[in-house]
């Protein structure tokens, strides 16, 4: 079990580790299925472990391995040690089941790119970090993968790093993360002044036995809470997840909707202890996935971005499961994080497909009709949104009512808001996806489509991800190895919602429960109820998509709003006026009133001064070797002078 | 050798009356006057010819101060030093006639005065 646990973390390392080291010894294709292999290893490791917990007792699935002492300081401990329960191993299994089927997808989605290689050897990279994050058995270990996790989305977004706007985007998003790691790393500092540990068992008992003075659990809650909102690209630190999307599809698919950004989810399911220990701050993280639910759905109502789209779309998501991780419902979390992994990476690498036939087209503007073009990307596109949407019998539908119910049973203002911001948010959902949908896929073929419609002939340079030749796979739509992945994917998300059904069967919240209880419990008859509301707006959100685009309109009219709307309601702007701006005042008055006057100018002066010092001294030494000896003799004699005068 | 010849020296010392020959002040003395002759040569001469032999002077002379007080304290110390310094003068000499026998053969002058390249 623990072996397994154990193959599953160093698997991926040793894929990448294997291709950085063999360079172009090995040849692209190769690298790619080391990468691709190396994750399915560890999806097996993870799987043997899985069964083997499974197959325990509820009381008892909670295992610490420690493979050594990483380091100690007086009394605090640090140990590698890895932790396998049942909320790591539901990790493991998305990160490594879902992180496989996309490197393999990559395969064809990257084929002839410049830099395949280093392409796989960071997506193996990747796989790993995050295991380490969700696997990492305390919290040094968690913070560990939390930095390379950021480390490996820096490098996977500016993978194109001759085009600029990667490259600022990349930057972005380390800054954006930078900031969350820092407040963690606080939050883990006061941790250890108080407690002398970063276990989590001494952690979290000190947490629930109120060991933690009130404030002292605020801060530090406050402190996770900050890094959960920057991994996870919440309000107010959520600007970089849009940008991200400049990253190659696959990666905007693994890192930047399954996986990476689910992060902050699983540290507050995680330490949720604490966050007990600190109710405000809990409740201060459901506010914020709520707002962000109905901000990133608004947002994405007017983005014209294929993959903007589905990045807003996943902001709101995860809004979902901070509301959910905020009120207590910590089983709903990880069931959403679940579904959401399936659905969000099936449009992802949908959309992938579409982009990889249009030869790097995103602007949705720019296709249409491709639902005859593309029928099987289309009927995968359409059970990706449906479930997105949450139809039932469809995986969102279990995992999002599930959510909003909870609120519902949680009650009080605080409930009740949310409740009413989960149901909008369903609203929107609907409307946003379906625009989408009916944009890409409805209507006549557009002029770029209808170019590519027939066989893929040279010419077609458009982006950056079309070196490829299209015209070397023989399916009209993309080739199997990006299909594949794609239809495994679409039955995930149409049945992956079937551990859950209200009142029935509810093997996956029992399984999650074991690890986090659950603050809060929705009878059954608030589940029915609120699904029936949820999918009632969801399909009127779908209405008004369909009215909107059959009308030739938009969803949202010209005016105020819309340009607000495509501004992303002024983030941007505000934080140019507040952060940066000042900030490159503050350096230029520093450089010309501080640096050249001061710094420079002195080191200038005393270099003058050496220099000058220097020639006159140089004048001593004439060269006149009679003149050094006399000058020594003289020296002497005086010397020897003084001495006897002296005695 | 070390038998105790008895007043041979002024100096009623304890160590004074193991010596024969002169006396050390008499070896210090010629051994400063040859220091003396050495540096006057050093400084007044231009060949580097009679540099160098004015610079064996030198070092004789501090052999001699050593050789002298190392009879002075009846201690060999001085005198295996003295030896080492006549090693060290001796490559000392092979490096320094071996720069004269370079410049004559680039028909450098030989003259200290005008040899001044390591002039600052």
């Amino acid at each position: 079990m623990i072996a397994g646990a154990w193959l599953c973390l160093l698997a991926p390392l040793a894929g990448a580790l294997a291709i950085t080291l063999a360079g172009t010894r090995i040849s692209r294709s190769a690298a790619a299925w080391i990468s691709t292999g190396s994750v399915f290893v560890g999806f097996a490791g993870a799987v043997v472990a899985f069964v083997q917990v499974a197959g325990e007792s509820a009381a008892d699935r909670s295992h610490l391995s420690t493979a050594y002492t990483w380091f100690g300081a007086g009394t605090f401990n640090v140990a590698m040690q890895i932790l396998v329960d049942p909320v790591s191993l539901t990790m493991m299994l998305i990160i490594t089941g879902v992180g496989g089927l996309i490197v393999w997808y990559s395969m064809g989605y990257m084929k002839g790119e410049d830099e395949e290689r280093r392409y796989f050897a960071y997506m193996a990279f990747f796989v790993f970090s995050m295991l380490m994050l969700v696997m990492g058995g305390n919290l040094l270990l968690l913070l560990v993968g939390w930095g390379l996790v950021g480390l490996a989305s820096y490098l996977l977004i500016g993978f194109y790093h001759d085009r600029p706007e990667a490259v600022a985007a990349a930057k972005k998003a380390f800054l954006m993360n930078a900031i969350g790691d820092a407040a963690m790393a606080l939050g883990f500092f006061l941790l250890i002044a108080k407690t002398g540990s970063l276990d989590f068992s001494t952690t979290f008992a000190a947490a629930s036995n109120g060991e933690l003075s009130s404030s002292t659990a605020n801060l530090v809650a406050l402190g996770l809470l900050g890094g959960a909102i920057a991994k996870s690209a919440q309000l107010p630190l959520h600007t970089w997840l849009p940008d991200a999307m400049e990253g190659p599809t696959p990666v905007s698919a693994l890192i930047h909707a399954a996986t990476m950004v689910t992060a902050g989810v699983y540290l507050i399911v995680r330490t949720h202890a604490i966050f007990e220990a600190a109710p405000n701050v809990q409740h201060l993280s459901a506010i914020i996935g709520g707002v962000t639910i109905i901000v990133a759905g608004v947002i994405a109502l007017v983005q014209w971005d294929i993959k903007r789209v589905i990045a807003y779309s996943t902001m709101s998501q995860i809004g979902y499961m901070f509301l959910a991780a905020g009120i207590g419902a910590y089983g709903y979390a990880m069931f959403h994080l679940l579904t959401h992994a399936f659905f969000k990476a099936l449009l992802f690498l949908a959309a992938g497909v579409i982009i990889h036939h249009l030869a790097g087209e995103q602007d949705m503007r720019q296709m249409g009709g491709l639902r005859k073009v593309m029928p099987f990307t289309h009927a995968a596109f359409l059970v990706g949104a449906l479930a997105l949407v949450g139809i039932p019998p469809l995986s969102g539908f279990w995992s999002k009512d599930g959510i909003i119910s909870s609120a519902l049973a949680e009650g009080g203002v605080l409930g009740y808001t949310l409740f009413v911001l989960g149901l909008l948010g369903a609203l929107l959902t609907g409307a946003y996806t379906f625009r989408l949908y009916y944009l890409v896929f409805h209507g006549s073929p557009s002029a770029l489509v209808l170019e590519h419609a027939g066989g893929h002939g040279a010419g077609h340079s458009h982006g950056p991800e079309d070196a490829q030749g299209h015209d070397a796979h023989g399916h009209s739509e993309g080739p199997l190895s990006m299909l594949i992945p794609v239809g495994v994917l679409t039955v995930l998300a149409a049945i992956g919602g079937l551990v859950v059904i209200p009142g029935l069967w509810e093997p996956f919240l029992t399984w999650i429960d074991g690890v986090a209880e659950p603050l809060v419990v929705q009878t059954a008859a608030q589940d029915y109820v609120t699904s029936a509301v949820a999918v009632a707006l969801a399909a009127f959100g779908i209405w008004l998509a369909r009215r909107a685009f059959l009308a030739g309109r938009e969803l949202v009219g010209d005016g105020g709003a819309r340009t607000a709307l495509e501004h992303k309601l002024y983030f941007d702007e505000l934080y140019d006026a507040l952060f940066s701006r000042p900030a490159q005042v503050i350096a230029n008055r520093l450089r010309d009133d501080v640096e050249s006057p001061v710094v420079q100018g002195s080191l200038g002066e005393i270099g003058a001064g050496v220099r000058g010092v220097a020639s006159g001294t140089a004048r001593l030494q004439s060269g006149l070797l009679r003149s050094y000896a006399l000058v020594i003799a003289g020296s002497v004699t005086i010397l020897v002078v003084v001495f006897l005068a002296v005695r | 050798m070390r038998d105790p010849p008895v007043g041979q020296t002024g100096e009623p010392s304890r160590d004074e009356a193991l010596v024969l020959g002169p006396g050390t002040n008499w070896t210090i003395a010629v051994a400063a006057i040859l220091f003396g002759i050495g540096t006057t040569g050093v400084i007044l001469r231009r060949s580097p010819l009679i540099v160098l032999l004015s610079l064996e002077i030198m070092l004789n002379a501090s052999n001699l101060a050593l050789v002298g007080f190392s009879r002075h304290f009846a201690s060999v110390d001085g005198q295996v030093f003295a030896i080492s310094v006549m090693a060290v003068a001796a490559a000392e000499v092979v490096v320094g006639l071996g720069l004269i026998v370079a410049f004559t053969r680039r028909k450098m002058p030989l003259d200290v005065d005008t040899l001044t390249e390591l002039r600052g």
